[in-house]
């Protein structure tokens, strides 16, 4: 009894003071200076479709809750430990109670009509969010591999595993990416040749997973406000070395605009016809031969942009393989996109030699036939 | 006070080395656990802190791909399956036999072998750095990405991954039956179920959890070996398997696995919260069964982890999961009425156990959010998650843990911490843990995915990553007031005595460090506060 610690002063009550007011200052100083844009960061961004508003009602509603009983609970306790401290001396034991029925029963029933109100909500809001509109305007299937998405445009009613109407290979840029007509529903199919993948927009609030083997599908109904704007997507869940190189960005075009758009792409698959699988494509190439040129990959990208060679002459492609585990080739692709040098694939880290040429003066282009968005380059022959 | 004036010739004690190496006493085995784990965490933090290095400004500056991959991996791996379940264990290991007034656990030697299945298995983990990569797949280790070496760089790091795994399992269910059977069958005369302190009620659903549920993980871990080394074609859908299974059975596992990481945690603090209050625990029995509740509820909810593949029936598990915060919520307003018109002494084990109630509250109710699906479609994945799970683990569980270790360090050693280098630590770790994982709550809602090494410098994610940054090594720089108390307080620290703190349970009522025996004399057990009783002689009651 003697030996009591709490006869000595109480430098723990300094502290919680200290602490307490330090806390209080530093969030009363950030909120003057910076009230809107904090108050702004405990939201998702602005909403972009039409699933994206209904979660974010959903968001404020949760938030809303939470945060009225973390103010509450945290107050109580914050109150409580400063509020009954022990003065010094006093030996005196508090009253000794052990409980309370009806307390016990309070704080049982009335979260649990809480929760089951948010479980509601959130239900309603899941049935809004996970309908599908029984003729969308349009169909896409997105197909996330590592680490590259590409977008398969579909006919209207298509099946997943149809034959595209035309794909859209780059995952970002002008050319590239998801492009849709703002204020219309697209309906999504997620396919992945590999592991699981997510599409992930944060500016729609909304991701689903892409699994090998599995079919997901959901709608998007972008704002017809949203037209002319473009939304960074990025795969959500590890995929490998190079998840975070995963980026993708939807286009969102006004529906004249897109139409424009999608007509020019039709035409241009006509034009041209749908390039083999690169399995059944001609392997080209003997025995090493002739200058080398060196190419490393590294972190899934070529250490160079440009190549040269001379024309009508065999060369080698000393190729280096630095990317432990992932697959990468050399494909060399004529002006009009014809494959005329079909590299093999293998993983690194490793070294190959590959035997390509002779070729006709010109500009080709190279590329890695895995990853053509994220590793390209020029090829000069003259 | 206690009787505990004869103390047993020292011989009782072999000295050196080789008594450490093959003790079956369970308070050997338990500092043991707590030394070990407490080893793990300075690694896993140092994995930490090299995810914090990379991601301080945008750029790729020190690790990326590969690398980065198994720091993340490995970091979580070792802190719940090295540290804070092991840690959790050892504490229970320590107090449990005599908190119910029993000489030893139900099986020494088997508490033995559970424990060195640790350290080996902590071995083969870490192993892979030096046989050309550890595991890099995250904790999770998904399939397909963690089925084959063309998928993903995954060298024999993730063999050995599963291999430790396996053994820290086995460790795990052996622990949790020694756990059942001793608290089932070795109580003092007196002390009944409903007498029994709240530590040893966590642990004993803690362990029901580990019995039932970690053969599940054994067995996916095998599926998973299987796979990759004999051509099995369980998880990987190339070949008629099917991604989705792992997840299920793995978080089938691992849901569970968080109260068996914060169940017992929580039994430390309301060890802690009444002695410190003077008062009785508030509704001792409604917080024994919200603890089953949450045990019961804890088996349906694995599937929360998993409402963005599509592939599962949402509103079930989304209503179980909101459910269970309500015996949670039962817990918290528990503590908080053990506090109410008590005469509070604010010593460092107090502040931790605050620390606790303060910071876990945040990470229930940031949960909360990730109940509604619609919501957790745009939260997860991101770091919206890794805050809500480091509330939960280290607001929660890390709390508890040096709130546990300033606590019964008097009784392990005989001498007490130093309490201005106690309160010194948790200054700093209470703010480096918030300036850590509280901006990520808004790193999340940006949309600033989990597990990449890098980001666009216009995303708008810098000023929050470089404080997260900043926080992490405030967090590292706690350790330092803390070892440095451990290191003086060991042979220069205040005598304790039997009982420092005019504590409640039995483990107070022998000397400090007890026998090998444990007790020479039980006083009577008459409530859940047999100390109290003697004490004060029935008065209060």
């Amino acid at each position: 009894m003697s030996s009591s610690p709490g006869t000595r002063p109480s430098s723990g009550s300094i502290i919680a003071w200290i602490v307490a007011i330090a806390v209080l200052v530093g969030l009363g100083a950030l909120l003057i200076l910076n009230g809107p844009q904090v108050v702004a960061s405990f939201f998702p961004p602005e909403p972009k479709t039409a699933q994206g508003h209904a979660i974010l009602d959903l968001y404020t509603i949760v938030f809303a809750i939470a945060a009225a009983i973390f103010f509450l609970v945290e107050g109580l306790i914050v109150w409580t430990v400063l509020r009954y401290r022990r003065k010094p001396g006093d030996d005196e034991l508090p009253p000794q109670t052990h409980g309370h029925n009806l307390a016990e029963v309070i704080w049982t029933v009335v979260p649990t009509i809480i929760v089951f109100f948010l479980f509601f909500v959130s239900w309603q809001t899941l049935n809004n969010v996970e309908a599908h509109a029984p003729k969308p305007d349009l169909l896409v299937k997105a197909v996330a591999g590592q680490f590259q998405w590409s977008f398969q445009y579909l006919p209207a009613d298509a099946p997943p595993d149809a034959k595209p109407l035309f794909t859209v290979t780059a995952p970002v840029g002008p050319d590239g990416g998801l492009t849709l007509p703002a204020g219309k529903t697209t309906h999504l199919y997620l396919s992945s040749p590999d592991v699981i993948h997510a599409f992930y927009v944060p500016q729609f609030l909304f991701k689903r997973d892409v699994i090998p083997g599995v079919v997901n599908q959901f709608d998007l109904t972008l704002d017809a406000s949203d037209a002319g704007q473009t939304f960074r997507g990025q795969c959500a869940e590890l995929c490998g070395t190079g998840h975070r190189i995963m980026l993708f960005e939807v286009h969102a075009l006004a529906p004249t605009e897109f139409d424009t758009w999608y007509q020019g792409k039709l035409t241009e698959a006509a034009a041209s016809p749908t390039p083999a699988p690169s399995g059944g494509a001609p392997a080209s190439g003997g025995p090493p031969a002739g200058p080398a040129l060196d190419l490393v990959a590294q972190n899934v990208k070529f250490d160079k942009s440009d190549l040269s060679t001379a024309a009508d002459a065999p060369f080698t492609i000393h190729f280096d393989n630095r990317d432990a585990g992932i697959n990468h080739d050399v494909d060399i692709l004529d002006a009009g996109g014809a494959k005329v040098f079909d590299g093999k694939d293998f993983p690194g880290p490793a070294v190959q030699d590959y035997g390509a040429g002779p070729l006709k003066a010109g500009t080709y282009k190279f590329e890695c036939s895995i990853h053509p968005a994220l590793m390209f380059g020029t090829l000069t022959v003259q | 006070m206690a009787t505990t004036a004869l103390t047993p010739a020292a011989s009782a004690y072999r000295s050196g080395l080789y008594e450490w190496l093959t003790t079956t006493d369970h308070k050997k085995i338990g500092i043991l656990y707590v030394v070990n784990s407490f080893i793990f965490f300075f690694l896993g933090g140092i994995l930490a802190l090299g995810i914090r290095t990379e991601l301080a400004i945008p750029g790729v500056q020190f690790v990326d791909g590969e690398v980065y991959n198994q720091l993340f991996t490995m970091h979580g791996t070792t802190m719940i399956f090295l540290f804070i379940i092991p840690m959790l264990v050892g504490f229970g290991n320590y107090v449990v036999p005599l908190q119910i007034g029993a000489p030893d656990m139900a099986f020494p030697r088997i508490n033995a072998l559970s424990f060195w299945m640790l350290p080996l298995g902590g071995i083969l983990l870490f192993l892979g750095f030096i046989t050309g990569g550890a595991a890099s797949a995250g904790w999770t280790s998904y399939a397909p990405l963690s089925e084959d070496r063309t998928l993903a760089s995954v060298g024999s790091g993730q063999d050995l991954w599963i291999m430790g795994l396996t053994l820290i399992g086995t460790s795990s269910i052996l622990g949790g039956i020694n756990f059942l059977v001793t608290i089932f069958k070795m109580r003092a005369p007196g002390l009944t179920l409903f007498r029994m302190p709240i530590l040893v009620w966590t642990v004993l659903v803690t362990s029901i959890l580990q019995v039932l549920a970690t053969p599940v993980l054994t067995s996916a871990l095998i599926m998973l070996f299987i796979d990759r080394n004999y051509g099995g074609h369980f998880f990987d859908p190339a070949t008629g398997g099917t991604a989705i299974l792992w997840q299920n059975i793995f978080w089938f596992y691992s849901h569970p696995a968080v109260y068996i990481m914060v169940l017992p945690a929580m039994g430390m603090i309301s060890e802690i919260l009444p002695v410190f209050s003077r008062k009785p625990l508030f509704g001792y029995k409604a917080f024994v069964f919200a603890t089953a509740g949450i045990g019961a509820l804890g088996f349906s909810v694995w599937a929360h982890h998993m409402f963005t593949t599509g592939l599962v029936f949402l509103p079930f598990f989304s209503l179980m999961t909101f459910l269970i915060a309500v015996p949670t919520g039962v817990k918290m307003f528990n503590w908080i009425f053990t506090l109410w018109r008590g005469k509070l002494t604010f010593s460092t084990p107090l502040l931790f156990a605050v620390g606790f109630l303060s910071m876990f509250l945040l990470g229930g109710i940031n949960g909360a959010f990730s109940a509604a699906v619609p919501v957790d479609f745009a939260l997860q994945d991101t770091y919206w998650v890794v805050a809500h799970l480091h509330y939960v683990l280290f607001g929660g569980s890390v709390f508890g843990v040096f709130a546990g270790v300033y606590y019964w360090f008097p009784k392990m050693t005989g001498r007490m911490l130093d309490e201005g280098l106690g309160k010194l630590q948790f200054v700093m770790i209470f703010i480096g843990f918030n300036l850590t994982f509280f901006p990520m709550h808004q790193l999340g809602l940006a949309g600033m995915p989990r597990r990449i090494a890098d980001y666009a410098s216009n995303a708008g994610w810098n000023d929050l990553n470089l404080a997260a940054t900043i926080g992490g090594f405030l967090i590292a720089a706690s350790m330092i007031p803390f070892l440095w108390n451990v290191f003086i307080s060991r042979r220069n620290g205040k005598i304790a005595g039997d009982d420092p703190w005019q504590a409640n349970t039995l483990e107070w009522a022998t000397s400090s460090p007890p026998p090998p025996y444990n007790f020479d004399h039980l006083p009577e057990i008459r409530s859940e506060r047999p100390l109290f009783d003697l004490r004060h002689r029935g008065t209060g009651h």
